[in-house]
Order: structure tokens, then C-alpha cells, then sequence
């Protein structure tokens, strides 16, 4: 019993980092309903922005903190403007696929920053490990958790509670109807893809300080697990990011422990598949996708 | 007559098809000016393109002198304009309430936004009964109300209204229409797109016809036999004629 607690709590563990990535992806796709494949790599950016001034200089963590974020921030706000603001809104497939585009650039970006496959990065805690009773938990991890908790009740609020997030739901159900009620869509869209990219430099700085380096593969494993959490957890929805991100840890933990790891990722593959054969929309997500898409009116007006 | 809109030749267009060939038309302040047409004579078109949804080829669109043609919906609404849009198209997901603050939102006066939906309340006291409800599971007729209300939460010089009677029964669309004529006498010039000529006429001070992206005849009621403006609001000349 006590190991089962224990793979369950590592699962839990690293599933916070996938729920943090998912947070990212499913505000855009709550937003937008585009998918940001380019996601992941603008989390690298950031990320080797923050690596690059670590090895050159030295200076303190929270300092590549901040540049991890910002760095993917701005990186997410290049992708915007190049993939995502200048088709209007009936475009989603090809954002899609200019957002691959843009992957590869911004991948190449990177290692043409730092071409090793590997760098040190800066640790928060020291990788030290606390034991709980017969249990053992890492405190990156935790913060991770604490981190995804706070970010994702942060963005509850934002959504319900404040004017920026009346506009975003309005955007949602009616993008036509929002900017005949004078939201700004376009500028609105943009502030939710640079808050988006800047949980996914949070996400990242995390998961990378929590792992002390930094590989090339970031990019790929940023899109991949958040996307794919996002996918179990319910698309576009906020809860289900949770769930799906914690939910994606806690199978990878335990078939890592039952199988071996070269059948870790496609465990979390065969559930993804079963679960959307059976639930398309995801854990959470299934009615308010539905609703949403059938919904979403507008389209009409935006093809001039 | 001062005019609040001056629009003059208008050229709006989906990709080849012109659907306005030069429009040129002006609501006078202050006062209810009708605009009727058959089916796809590009009424539709010409709201939104006042509203700023869609950019027109050529002309210009004037709202009390300065130029709108350019700005986007956002900034339009800004200037005072409103638009109740053809079908409504309140937020379903979102309860009357916060469909009324989206109407308010570029407003910076929240105490005067919030005493503006309590006027909203008490001019259409069916929202109030139903505030917390969502959108979506209004009837057809107090959707159409939500729609108004919003777009009055904006504080417009000038509303525009796009076949505000669209599928709804008689009883409800006079309703609508009182509350039309009662708005005006408030002060608020109304620009209104409505396929019934009877009812359009009995409020409207003046009026336009268009067909297939034209105005083909302007007047006040009165003017011409009610039923010669309803055979050509229905059928358009070119096809009666036929
Ligand atoms: N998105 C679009 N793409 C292509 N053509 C369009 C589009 N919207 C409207 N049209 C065409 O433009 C013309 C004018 O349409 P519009 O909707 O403005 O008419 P309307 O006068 O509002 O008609 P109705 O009384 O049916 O509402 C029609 O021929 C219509 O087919
Ligand atoms: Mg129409």
C-alpha cells in the first residue's frame, strides 16, 4: 500500500507541472478554440533566455525568474501577432499550422542560443527531499502545486470577476456581438495570449528548476504534456486542466512503476485514446465545448 | 433638419458581390428614420457597416460630422453609436446581468452603470424578474429586450436596430415598438431596419426603400400609399414589375 501512495504522490507531483502547462493551453483554447502549437516553444525561449544569462552571469534566481517569463511572453506575442491576429477569426486550421511553422523558428532560435543538448539551470530548494511519515515529497514539487492552485483560482477570478474577463467570456460566446459592444476583440485576444504565455513561463521556470537543467526537447515536452493534459482534462476548461494535468501524472507515474518507462508515454497515449473515444470532450470539458462551438455565431461577419 | 448620420456612397462588398452599389441616405437627430427593403437588399450590410463590422470599399459614413468609415467596432461604439443586431446575438452563457455590463464596457462610471441597469430594470421589468438567469433561456422577446438594453448601456447618440420584430409574435412586437417610440421621445436618434412596413411607418418621421444594394425611394409616410411602399418593401420594384 505504501508504495501505491507513494508512485501516486510522485504522480501527483509532476501531474502539477502538466496541469500548469495545461492552464496555458486552455485559456487560449478556451478563448480562441485554436490550438497554439508554438506554445511549448515559446516557453523555451524564455526558458533559454533565463539559462543563457545563468551561465554567462550568474545572478540571482528570481532574476531568471523574471527573464524566463518575459522571454516567453514575448515570444507568445510574436506567435499572436504572426499566426493567430492576422487571419480573423474563422481560422483555425491554419493558425494551427502556421503555429507549427513557427515552432520550428523559434526551436532553431534556441539552440541557436545555446546549441548544447543540455544546461545547467538555476534550483529553488536545492532538490532537497522531506519525508512525510514513511512518505517522501520534493518541495519543488510542491511549489509547483501551490503554484498551479494559486494560478488557476487567480484566473477563476480574473474570468468572473473582473471587466477584462467579461470581455473574454463575450469573446467567446459572440465575437461579433462583443465588438458591437465595444470590447476590443483584437486587443483582448492579444492580453490573453501574452497571460497565457506568461502561466507557461511560470509553468516552465518550475519545471526547469525543479530538474536544475534544461534540454533541448523542452519545446516538444511543454506542448506535448500540456496539450495532452488538456486534452484529458476537458478543452479549453480551467478545472479540467487540474484534473487533466494531475490526472496524466498519476498514469505515467503508476505504469512507469507497473510496466517500465519505455511504456510510460504510451500508457498515457492508450488512455488519452480511450478516454476520448469515450468522453470527446474530456473529463470536465465535454457540455462546454459542445456549447461553445455550436454557439460561437459571428463567423459570417469577419471574412472581409 | 440637422442630421446625426450622413452616409454617401456607400460601397460595401463580400469578396466580388457588391451588396451596397452606393449607397447614399441620412437620419435626422432626434428623430426615428426607417429603412426598408426586401430580403438580401443589403439592409443588413449597411448596418453593419455603419457599426463598423464590416469596411466599406468606398464612401463615407458621418456621425454628426466626423468620419466613422475606418474605426473599428469598438472605437464606433466610443463615439455613440449602438447597434441591436439582426438576431439579437445576446451572450446565452452569460445572465441578463452581465450581458447588461457587457453593454457598459468601455464605461469608466460604475456607479452610473450600475444605476442605468436599475433604469433598464424598471423600463423592462421582465429582465429585471429574470437578472440572474442566462441568456440563452429567454424567450425570443426578452432576448430582443436584453439586446436593446445592452446596447442602451452604452449611453448611444445614435441606436441602430436591425429588424428588432424578426420572429416574434404581434403582441410582443408592439411592445418593442412602444418602447422604440419611447426611447425616441427620450432624446435618441433611432436608425431601424424592419421588413413591417406597417408598423415601421406608423412610428418612423421618415423613411427609405432599398433593393439590391440601392435606395430606390425615400420619403416621409404618408407620402406614398402605405400599400405601394409594402408591395415594394416586400417584392421590390424590379421584381413586381415583372
Ligand atoms: N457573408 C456574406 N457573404 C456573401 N454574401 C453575403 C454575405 N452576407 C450577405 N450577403 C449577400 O449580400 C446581400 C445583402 O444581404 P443582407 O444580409 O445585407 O440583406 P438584408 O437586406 O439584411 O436581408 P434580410 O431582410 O433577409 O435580412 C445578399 O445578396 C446576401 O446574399
Ligand atoms: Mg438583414
Amino acid at each position: 500500500m505504501i508504495p501505491f501512495i507513494q508512485t501516486t504522490l510522485d504522480g501527483l507531483m509532476v501531474g502539477s507541472s502538466y496541469g500548469l502547462l495545461a492552464l496555458g493551453f486552455a485559456l487560449i483554447f478556451g478563448v480562441m478554440r485554436r490550438l497554439n502549437l508554438s506554445y511549448g516553444p515559446s516557453i523555451m525561449i524564455g526558458a533559454y533566455l533565463g539559462t543563457l544569462l545563468y551561465i554567462k552571469f550568474g545572478p540571482p534566481t528570481y532574476v531568471v525568474a523574471i527573464v524566463a517569463v518575459a522571454g516567453s511572453v514575448m515570444a507568445g506575442i510574436y506567435v499572436e501577432r504572426l499566426c493567430f491576429a492576422p487571419l480573423g477569426v474563422g481560422a483555425g486550421v491554419a493558425s494551427m499550422v502556421s503555429s507549427f511553422a513557427i515552432w520550428m523558428q523559434l526551436e532553431q532560435a534556441s539552440l541557436l542560443m545555446l546549441p548544447r543538448h543540455s544546461y545547467p539551470f538555476p534550483s529553488l530548494t536545492g532538490g532537497e527531499l522531506w519525508s512525510l511519515g514513511p512518505f517522501v515529497v520534493r518541495p519543488d514539487y510542491l511549489i509547483m502545486l501551490a503554484a498551479m492552485l494559486a494560478m488557476s483560482a487567480a484566473l477563476t477570478l480574473l474570468l468572473y470577476r473582473t471587466r477584462f474577463g467579461l470581455g473574454l467570456r463575450a469573446i467567446v460566446e459572440n465575437s461579433l456581438a462583443a465588438s458591437l459592444s465595444g470590447i476590443d476583440v483584437e486587443r483582448t485576444m492579444l492580453k490573453a495570449f501574452a497571460l497565457a504565455s506568461a502561466i507557461g513561463g511560470v509553468a516552465g521556470f518550475l519545471v526547469l528548476s525543479a530538474n536544475q537543467q534544461v534540454t533541448a526537447m523542452l519545446g516538444m515536452w511543454a506542448t506535448l504534456k500540456g496539450l495532452i493534459a488538456m486534452m484529458i482534462g476537458g478543452l479549453g476548461s480551467i478545472p479540467g486542466a487540474i484534473v487533466g494535468g494531475l490526472a496524466l501524472g498519476v498514469i505515467e507515474a503508476h505504469s512507469q512503476n507497473l510496466f517500465g518507462p519505455q511504456v510510460r508515454d504510451l500508457a498515457a497515449y492508450a488512455v488519452l485514446f480511450v478516454l476520448l473515444v469515450l468522453r470527446p470532450g474530456g473529463i470536465l470539458g465535454t457540455t462546454a465545448v459542445r456549447r461553445g462551438m455550436g454557439q460561437r455565431g459571428g463567423d459570417r461577419w469577419t471574412t472581409t | 433638419m440637422e442630421a446625426m448620420l450622413e452616409i454617401a456612397d456607400v460601397v460595401t462588398a463580400y469578396g466580388k458581390i457588391e451588396a451596397l452599389k452606393g449607397v447614399s441616405l441620412s437620419a435626422a437627430k432626434g428623430r426615428i428614420t426607417c429603412l426598408l427593403g426586401p430580403n438580401g437588399a443589403g439592409k443588413t450590410t449597411l448596418m453593419m457597416s455603419i457599426a463598423g463590422a464590416l469596411k466599406p470599399r468606398q464612401g463615407s459614413i458621418r456621425l454628426e460630422g466626423s468620419e466613422l468609415v475606418g474605426l473599428s467596432p469598438a472605437r464606433i461604439v466610443g463615439n455613440g453609436v449602438a447597434l441591436v443586431p439582426e438576431n439579437r446575438l445576446v451572450f446565452p452563457q452569460m445572465s441578463v446581468r452581465e450581458n447588461l455590463l457587457a453593454g457598459a464596457y468601455q464605461r469608466n462610471d460604475s456607479g452610473e452603470v450600475t444605476a442605468d441597469i436599475e433604469r433598464m430594470y424598471a423600463r423592462f421589468p421582465r429582465l429585471k424578474e429574470r437578472r440572474e438567469q442566462l441568456a440563452g433561456t429567454l424567450s425570443g422577446g426578452e432576448q430582443q429586450m436584453l439586446a436593446v438594453a445592452r446596447a442602451l448601456m452604452s449611453r448611444p447618440r445614435l441606436l441602430l436596430m436591425d429588424e428588432p420584430s424578426l420572429g416574434l409574435a404581434p403582441i410582443v412586437v408592439k411592445e418593442i415598438f412602444g418602447i422604440i417610440a419611447e426611447l425616441n421621445r427620450e432624446g435618441v436618434t433611432i436608425f431601424l431596419v424592419e421588413q413591417n412596413a406597417h408598423l415601421a411607418l406608423q412610428v418612423a418621421h421618415h423613411f427609405y426603400l432599398m433593393e439590391q444594394g440601392r435606395v430606390t425611394f425615400s420619403g416621409n409616410p404618408g407620402e406614398l400609399a402605405e400599400d405601394e411602399v409594402i408591395k415594394r418593401a416586400y417584392l421590390g420594384t424590379r421584381r413586381s414589375a415583372g
